[in-house]
């Protein structure tokens, strides 16, 4: 170590602190948190009466159903994608993605909402095989009703597998609300904590499962958007040959996960009182990935793009009609300013990136793009017609949504809202053993006259 | 007196191809090989896939012997509007002229063959070796043409030159060019006038009038939409529409 | 993982000097072989553009074949050095630190190798000049901006121009370094070269954030140059096996994949011939086999899902290409060969620790992904060349030349004769950076363990 190290005071919270304060805030009664409750419930029955209007409305005109699909999309893109952001990080080793692990992994409880919402839409799709003509898709001569199958799979296998790895990630924190909560919290979190009481063989066996978890959360999370990108999107567009379409798909996602996580933070932290846990180096670590990928989304974008506009082909000009240039011209002028150029302008300025609300008021504008963004895919996929030619001929015209796809979309998120909240009313929003090995693994220390920090890599 | 700009303004060629004359005689092929000075295809060279013939006449066989067809299709470059083969060329040696002509300036040419990936039609040649012509046959090369070097790109110039000197005869003459009075190598020898040169522009034109057949249809634009300025009229099956009207 | 060895600045000094301020005797050797095999190259290009591009195996409709393979092969290879350099830099990865040289060398060698193919490849290589630089102004004609092959000399010269500026800056203390160390004519080299640069505070500084500048300025400039390599395929719209929105980020992962593994190669060989053991460890082959491990799945991701997308719209020339890729001899053999080089013994390979830590087995793993790699970029060229379009008739095939496999052995040989002769020169593996690591490696004392750790600066809230 050389000379001019010195140690520095630590001011971090230690373990009781942290225990006492986490535990406390998960009680319902804790920062009004009962009365938004009730609010989302009634947002979510709302939501529900969008779903029933949908329904009753029928599966065959496929163009209402634009919308519907375009929330589920929504959802998968960002909620579902948000538990990555602890994942990749924790597989790089970084040490700053401790605190806002748990925030993340909180998302996948809004999974549930996606599976319940996915259910109406597959009876929306048009099976593979319809008056006895095939239609393209990747499944090429597989039964008719492949798709909705893989899709079921690929969307129940992803939240299931986000619920397991919350549960095994929240095992030790279980154990200590077990120990420190009362009534029906204590009992219930005593059952999930499974007996943990940390000896050495469970916290390997649980960093074992929580690796093995993560891997393949994010293996499900890739096929999942390849899946529902391919038969809920591509294929329903005569002649839409996008290769990079899956991995856009995808690559957006981990943006909006991103997004997602930095919003939930802000709030957790506001109205929790965390100030000391979800630190300004969280936002800041978050921020820089977030403008990475803002990035991406232009470059993913514009791979495709390039493509199509220098291709010129029939089905490149149809294909930059329906989804760029034309009808939805101003969903794609939204989506491109707030997915990417205004995070780009605004996250390359470090003052920006190393802030609380920066960060987050860009996350608004990039989860807002989003959600245009599908609407643009999505709702002018399922309108274009002819899905048996070799491109489509007739670019469909702008469809607008009617009430039952507001109610939809207002119920959805605030169902997901409130997925979120009733799961961090179990388990701490920040992971107290996470927090607990960040402080074991590194010390402040004075660097000559500046600050540092020492951080331990162990195997 | 025509002015030279308003001459220009005025042309855009094109050619009409009804592949229900074309009988296959391949006259067309032997006719552009001498207008344009095209090297000369040894064996060796077809072996290689390096053989040139601007014009071609594809054959397609219908049906099993005996009840077998034969069908041809005689494709030259289709001077696309929208050419995928411009584009992409870094120095302009293939570019747009005014008058509806996709060109092939071998000057500028450095030889990338980038252009030849692009197009469709595969109608472009590439000299892989300096052409060589026997001492008998030196004199008969067409003073009009350029000998390509090696290295560069060709292709069908819509016989260029013979544009050319057809405008500079009706300009000398004060007068706008006649339909028919131009005629491009591969047409004058077609003896079933299955090709029909002349202005797309104006309205009385022959190929004009066959452009707004029934029939008329042009290579892959339905998809690559590449506008080709060479137009095809389908063939007639006698024996199908008899059996359709009975 | 990190075992900390500690040396003493002079120890660090002699042993990473050794390269410059001695020759090893088999040196010589092998530089004069090298030069042999590239004066050799020269006379084959020469003998080609005295006859004619008739010498290589190329036809109608494979305008393009192995000069242009090659040409995508080295742009892949050179994205070896911001990859590591600028990235790992970035995100701050320790391990970077002894190879970050080298890759950045790679990088400005194999890109002016990259930037050779184009011309021998074209007709007329000796009026080329046209292409890139405007002339003829009083005809007011200009390169045509909306060809990607202008797009291609712009990134890739600016690619250039920027790691040679990367290379230059962090080479600067080691320059000082050697200024001092040396007498005559070399001592008068370095001293102009390193810009006067005694290592005050303030040119450290200067130093530091010229290096972070060009870091981040770089990483646009990388993720272009590929895409814009791959798009000299992909926007061609007459050709159906390369009209594929995938190819950008689809090449610059393969990029990353065979430059990277490239860099393994280097260091076992930087490893075994100036005997650096106390410097290029096994744990820096460990890690950049688990970095190889994410990239190389990723792009054999990619790879399916381009096949799978190409065979999705079933049309008759995408199914029509695909039979040859895949099925057909020999692109079938070639195929298999692709696919295994490339993905299937590499990448599992790596999960085991043995083969992570044995430079031998990293050595071969690596060069196998460079094999695949290449063959990958020709299975992609040519076949879909072969199969364009309805009209092609001439369903022929193509193999490389004998002057062509010449000039892809004098491609080789030229990197790495580059390499050998600015390895006589300068040190391969940054001083300065190896002392940096030693200020920065710490230990955390965690109940009675102690665990290696690393400081970082950090600003204050
Ligand atoms: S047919 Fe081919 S060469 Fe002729 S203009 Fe069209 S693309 Fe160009
Ligand atoms: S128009 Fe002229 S150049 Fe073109 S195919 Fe006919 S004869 Fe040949």
């Amino acid at each position: 170590m050389a000379s001019n190290i010195t140690a520095a005071p630590d001011h971090r919270p230690t373990f009781r602190e942290a225990a006492a304060h986490l535990v406390a805030q998960g009680r319902t009664a804790a920062s009004g948190a009962r009365l938004w409750i009730l609010l989302l419930l009634a947002v979510t029955v709302v939501g529900v009466i969008g779903v029933v209007g949908r329904i009753a409305g029928g599966f065959e005109d496929r163009t209402a159903w634009g919308y519907y699909a375009a929330v589920v999309s929504f959802l998968l893109s960002t909620a579902a994608a948000a538990p990555m952001v602890s994942i990749a990080p924790t597989l790089a080793r970084a040490s700053w993605v401790r605190p806002v692990t748990r925030v993340s992994q909180l998302f996948a409880s809004v999974g549930v909402v996606t599976a319940l919402l996915y259910i109406p839409l597959m009876f929306a799709l048009p099976p593979l095989v319809e008056d006895g003509v095939r239609r393209r898709s990747i499944w090429f001569g597989s039964p008719p009703l492949t798709p909705h199958v893989w899709g079921s799979v690929a969307i129940l296998g992803l939240v299931f597998i986000g619920l397991a790895l919350l549960w095994a990630s929240s095992i030790p924190d279980l154990r200590t609300v077990a120990e420190t909560a009362t009534g029906m919290r204590r009992r219930i979190a005593r059952r999930l904590a499974m007996g943990f009481i940390g000896t050495d063989t469970q916290w390997k066996a649980l960093r074992m499962r929580i690796g093995v978890l993560g891997a393949f959360y994010f293996v499900f999370l890739v096929f999942t958007h390849l899946v529902f990108s391919a038969d809920f999107a591509v294929a329903l567009v005569a002649g839409w040959k996008d290769a990079i379409f899956p991995m856009f798909h995808a690559m957006t996602s981990l943006q909006s996960g991103l997004a997602s996580t930095i919003i939930a933070a802000f709030f957790i932290r506001k109205f929790g009182r965390l100030e000391r846990y979800l630190e300004l180096d969280q936002f800041w670590a978050m921020s820089k990935l977030m403008f990475a990928t803002s990035l991406l989304w232009f470059y993913f974008f514009f791979s495709a793009f390039i493509v199509f506009w220098y291709g010129r082909t029939a089905s490149d000009q149809a294909i930059i009609d329906t989804m760029v240039g034309g009808p939805y011209r101003w969903a794609f002028i939204a989506t491109f300013m707030m997915s990417f150029v205004i995070p780009l302008f605004t996250l390359m300025w470090n003052p920006v990136r190393h802030s609380i609300k920066g960060p987050t008021i860009i996350a608004s504008i990039i989860l807002a793009g989003m959600f245009l963004d599908r609407i643009r895919i999505y709702a002018a996929a399922w309108s274009a017609r002819g899905i048996n030619d070799k491109f489509i001929r007739e670019v469909p015209a702008t469809h607008w949504p009617d009430i039952f796809d507001v109610l939809v979309i207002v119920g959805a998120v605030g169902a997901a809202a409130l997925a979120f909240l009733l799961a961090t009313r179990l388990v701490p929003a920040v992971s107290l053993w996470e927090i607990q090995y960040m402080r074991l693994l590194t010390r402040p220390v004075r660097f000559g006259k500046g600050h540092a920090v020492i951080i331990a890599k162990p195997d | 007196m025509v002015s030279p700009a308003q001459d220009v303004a005025s042309h855009s060629w094109g050619m009409a191809v009804d592949i229900d004359r074309c009988i296959g005689c391949q006259a067309c092929v032997v006719a552009c090989q001498a207008e344009n000075n095209l090297p000369i295809n040894e064996e060796d060279h077809f072996h290689q896939a390096r053989a040139f013939e601007w014009i071609r006449v594809e054959r397609y066989w219908e049906g099993e012997f005996p009840n077998i067809k034969a069908h041809f299709i005689p494709i030259l470059c289709q001077h696309c509007e929208n050419a995928p083969c411009e584009p992409v060329c870094p120095v302009y040696a293939t570019y747009h002229n005014d008058q509806g002509m996709n060109v092939q300036v071998y000057n500028r040419c450095v030889g990338t063959r980038y252009c030849a990936n692009g197009c469709p039609y595969h109608v472009r040649f590439f000299n892989y070796w300096e052409p060589v012509w026997p001492e008998s046959l030196r004199n008969q090369l067409n003073p009009d043409v350029t000998v390509r070097s090696r290295g560069v790109m060709e292709k069908c110039s819509f016989c260029i030159q013979r544009i050319r000197r057809g405008r500079i005869d009706a300009r000398k003459e004060g007068r706008q060019v006649r339909d028919g009075e131009i005629q491009p190598a591969c047409v004058q020898a077609c003896p079933t006038n299955t090709l029909v040169f002349g202005d797309l522009n104006d309205p009385t034109s022959r190929v004009s009038k066959l452009r707004n057949d029934r029939r008329s249809y042009r290579l892959l634009n339905d998809t690559l939409r590449t506008e080709p300025n060479v137009y095809y009229l389908a063939r007639v099956d006698t024996t199908e529409a008899e059996a359709a009207h009975g | 993982m990190q075992q900390h060895r500690e040396l003493s600045e002079k120890q660090i000094n002699t042993q990473l000097l050794n390269g410059a301020l001695a020759t090893p005797g088999w040196w010589k050797f092998a530089v004069i072989g090298l030069a042999l095999i590239v004066l050799a190259g020269f006379a084959t290009f020469g003998f080609m553009v005295n006859s004619g591009i008739g010498l290589t195996g190329k036809s109608r409709p494979v305008f393009w074949g192995a000069l242009i393979t090659t040409f995508v092969f080295w742009v892949g290879i050179s994205h070896a050095g911001i990859m590591i350099s600028a990235i790992l830099r970035l995100t701050q990865a320790e391990w970077r630190r002894p190879v970050t040289r080298a890759a950045e060398l790679l990088t400005v060698f194999s890109l002016i190798t990259a930037l050779t193919f184009p011309i021998i490849h074209a007709g007329r290589p000796w009026r080329i000049i046209y292409w890139i630089i405007p002339y003829d102004f009083s005809r007011g004609i200009w390169p045509n901006v909306r060809s990607p092959l202008v797009w291609d000399p712009a990134a890739i010269g600016t690619y250039l121009t920027g790691s040679i500026l990367f290379l230059y800056v962090a080479l600067l203390p080691d320059l000082g370094n050697l200024r001092d160390r040396t007498i005559g004519w070399r001592n008068t080299l370095y001293s102009v070269l390193s810009l006067g640069w005694r290592g005050n505070s303030r040119q450290w500084r200067l130093q530091t954030t010229a290096g972070i500048l060009l870091s981040a300025l770089m990483l646009p400039i990388f993720v272009s140059v590929h895409s814009i390599v791959s798009w000299d395929f992909a926007v061609t719209s007459g050709v159906e096996g390369w009209h594929s929105t995938i190819f950008a980020p689809y090449f610059v992962i393969g990029a990353v994949h065979s430059g990277v593994a490239a860099v393994v190669t280097m260091m076992a060989l930087m490893r075994w011939l100036w005997k650096w053991d106390n410097f290029i460890r096994p744990e820096h082959f460990d890690a950049l086999a688990r970095l190889l491990i994410v990239v190389g799945t990723t792009w054999f991701a990619f790879t399916m899902i381009e096949i799978l997308y190409s065979l999705y719209s079933l049309e008759a020339q995408e199914l029509a290409f695909r039979d040859m890729q895949i099925f057909q001899w020999p692109w079938a053999l070639l195929f298999v060969i692709f696919l295994i080089t490339g993905f299937f013994i590499p990448v599992p390979a790596w999960f085991f620790k043995r083969v992570r830590n044995s430079i031998p087995l990293m050595f071969w793993t690596s060069i196998s992904v460079n094999i695949g790699m290449w063959l990958e970029r020709f299975l992609i060229i040519v076949p879909s060349l072969a199969r364009k379009q309805p009209f092609v008739y001439t369903w022929g095939s193509y193999h490389p030349s004998l002057v062509e496999i010449m000039m892809i052995l004098w491609s080789l040989a030229f990197v790495a004769m580059n390499m050998l002769l600015f390895a006589r020169f300068f040190p391969l593996v940054p001083l300065f950076e190896q002392k940096e690591s030693q200020v920065f490696s710490s230990k955390i004392k965690i109940g009675r363990a102690s665990v290696p750790a690393v400081l970082r600066e950090r600003e204050q809230e």
